[in-house]
């Protein structure tokens, strides 16, 4: 679907406002801090790219399912329903919808099973709990959400684009790219357009590299104070980064997630 | 669901029942198409995934409109825009005469319909006749996009068992797995012809190897100079040379027969011809 992002439900639907963001969280940020919530979308991330990694899925389709999941948390609070089902669900359902197949019932459990356990022992004890009925429910309640919005266009393509354009070498491409892997765990895939993240991604890169871009942006015809917005999500990312052991702390903040009740959760459905 | 009355039963999907139904509010008729979930592992059938994300981003009006998707329970129902029929059954109405205004007018739209899907790079893959669907104002819209995907994302194998036998391009009938919108436009072609004979298909194989000889026993057999790469496809055999005897006027003679509207037609056909091109077929230019 390239080229026609303007007319596509990702802009029209999904490009969020910052206020709309923090009103939906307002809930959640009455149990958790300004800095843990973050936190656990870095970790749930973290877990998507794992998960995706092990059932050797393209980075496409592992980007797709990430922004699955932060569009339902952009709707929902976490108590609806636990980000460790929803993961999961995420990479089933983007595995379809980015044509890579079904991923069957018993190979996507038991690599939940092995992931939860191998890579991620340090903030679970027990075993990875649900099932595939859980997970095809769940494919509902996501759906719904996001209001069968499936088409994600993500940074990757125009980052190579610009990249090529501006005659990038390669090692500054691989850098954007991983900034690029890197954005997804802000919030700026809910906030700003795909190539706008990859503006944002490809000019850090080039800083580090001190490739000159200069006269490459001046010559853009867009919003450069957006970019930089972009940049400031990530960069500060890398400062939660820097001071924060995910495999210390993630297991306190995970107890604090509301947990849904018994009942099948319901987000605002029809 | 409360909020449309079921009227009747119209038929069964790809991947599940539809209904025409009522909208109590807006009186609204429309067209359900409810989601069998099957007991295996698949969750939301990927037929349905495919239909529902590209009909929310194909906005046209020449394509069936998704107004809606309702969930309950463990069930999900699609809300359709409500069309009277589909080509299909129009084409068993005619009693074998069609007014050549009207040809022209569902071809057009055919082709609009389809240029914007391609446009967005969505490939149909399943154009047939029981897929475009006609409302009492003459619009046609395509419709049933189970089987279509998005393109221009790194290329893998598609499938090739898609796209009705009788509406299917050689190059897949002989198993290509790579091919782009040429599959809609050979389809689209061939529904042209039958749209001019007044539904008498113009392809109607019973199974591959007769539609493959169908087709180059009108078109000709192409051979390693016309079509180089042809014997490298998978599931390539040998046909016997094959001569074309018939023109496509022949083939086609109400589309020859008036003067002026053909005029109009023919950069259509010239259109068809192109794609016969990319088959490699040159002797086929017999038109007038």
């Amino acid at each position: 679907m390239a080229g026609n992002f303007w007319h596509s439900s990702h802009y029209q639907q999904w490009i969020l406002e910052k206020q709309d963001l923090i009103h939906q969280r307002q809930a959640d940020l009455e149990i958790l801090t300004e800095d843990e919530y973050p936190k656990l979308m870095i970790f749930f991330s973290n877990l998507i790219q794992q998960l995706g990694e092990t059932l050797k899925l393209r980075q496409q389709v592992i980007a797709t399912a990430t922004v699955f999941m932060k569009r339902f948390y952009a709707r929902n609070s976490l108590k609806c329903i636990d980000p460790l089902l929803l993961a999961p669900t995420s990479v089933f359902l983007a595995s379809k919808v980015e044509e890579f197949g079904v991923i069957s019932n018993s190979r996507l459990i038991s690599t939940c099973q092995t992931v939860i356990k191998n890579k991620f022992g340090y903030a679970y004890s027990q075993e990875f709990p649900f099932r595939m009925n859980h997970v095809l429910e769940c494919e509902f309640y996501l759906l719904e959400s996001m209001d069968c919005c499936l088409i994600v266009y993500q940074p990757y393509r125009p980052l190579v684009q610009y990249m090529q354009d501006l005659g990038a070498e390669s090692e500054v491409l691989q850098l954007g790219w991983k900034i690029v892997n890197d954005s997804l765990r802000t919030d700026a895939c809910l906030l700003f357009a795909p190539y706008e993240i990859a503006l944002a991604c490809m000019h850090m890169a080039c800083v580090v590299y001190q490739k000159d871009c200069k006269q490459w942006f001046a010559e853009l015809n867009c919003d450069l104070d957006r970019i930089m917005e972009i940049t400031k999500y990530i960069l500060n990312l890398y400062e939660l980064w820097k001071s924060y052991d995910e495999r210390k702390e993630i297991a306190s903040i995970l107890q604090k997630i509301p947990k849904p009740s018994t009942q099948p959760p319901q987000p605002g459905s029809r | 669901m409360q909020k449309y009355e079921k009227l009747e039963k119209i038929g069964e999907g790809t991947y599940g029942t539809v209904f025409k139904a009522k909208n109590r509010e807006t009186q609204e008729i429309v067209a359900l198409k409810r989601v069998r979930l099957d007991d295996d592992d698949e969750g939301v059938p990927s037929s349905a995934l495919r239909e529902i994300c590209l009909l929310k981003e194909l906005k046209h009006k020449n394509i069936v409109r998704l107004h809606d998707v309702l969930h309950s329970e463990r069930k999900l129902t699609l809300v359709f825009e409500h069309c009277d029929q589909d080509l299909k059954k129009y084409f068993d109405s005619l009693n074998g005469e069609i007014d050549p205004d009207i040809v022209k007018a569902f071809m057009f739209q055919l082709l609009r319909g389809l240029e914007f899907c391609h446009s967005k790079n969505v490939l149909h893959r399943d154009l047939k006749p029981q897929n475009l669907l006609i409302n009492k104002n003459g619009e046609l819209k395509l419709a049933d996009f189970g089987l279509a995907r998005a393109f221009g994302i790194p290329v893998r194998c598609y499938s090739a068992e898609v796209v009705t036998l009788w509406y299917r391009p050689p190059d897949v009938l002989f198993g290509a797995k790579i091919y782009n919108t040429s599959i809609d436009m050979w389809s689209a072609g061939c529904i042209f012809a039958e749209l001019a004979n007044a539904g008498r298909p113009l392809f109607p194989g019973s199974d591959v190897d007769d539609q493959l000889k169908r087709i180059f026993k009108l078109l000709g057999t192409p051979t390693e100079e016309t079509w180089p790469s042809m014997s490298a496809l998978p599931d390539y055999k040998p046909f016997p040379p094959y001569q074309p005897t018939m023109t496509l006027a022949q083939v086609c003679p109400k589309l020859n027969s008036k003067g002026r509207d053909l005029l109009q037609v023919k950069c259509i056909f010239r259109c068809f011809l192109h794609l016969l091109n990319i088959f490699k077929v040159k002797r086929i230019l017999l038109l007038r």
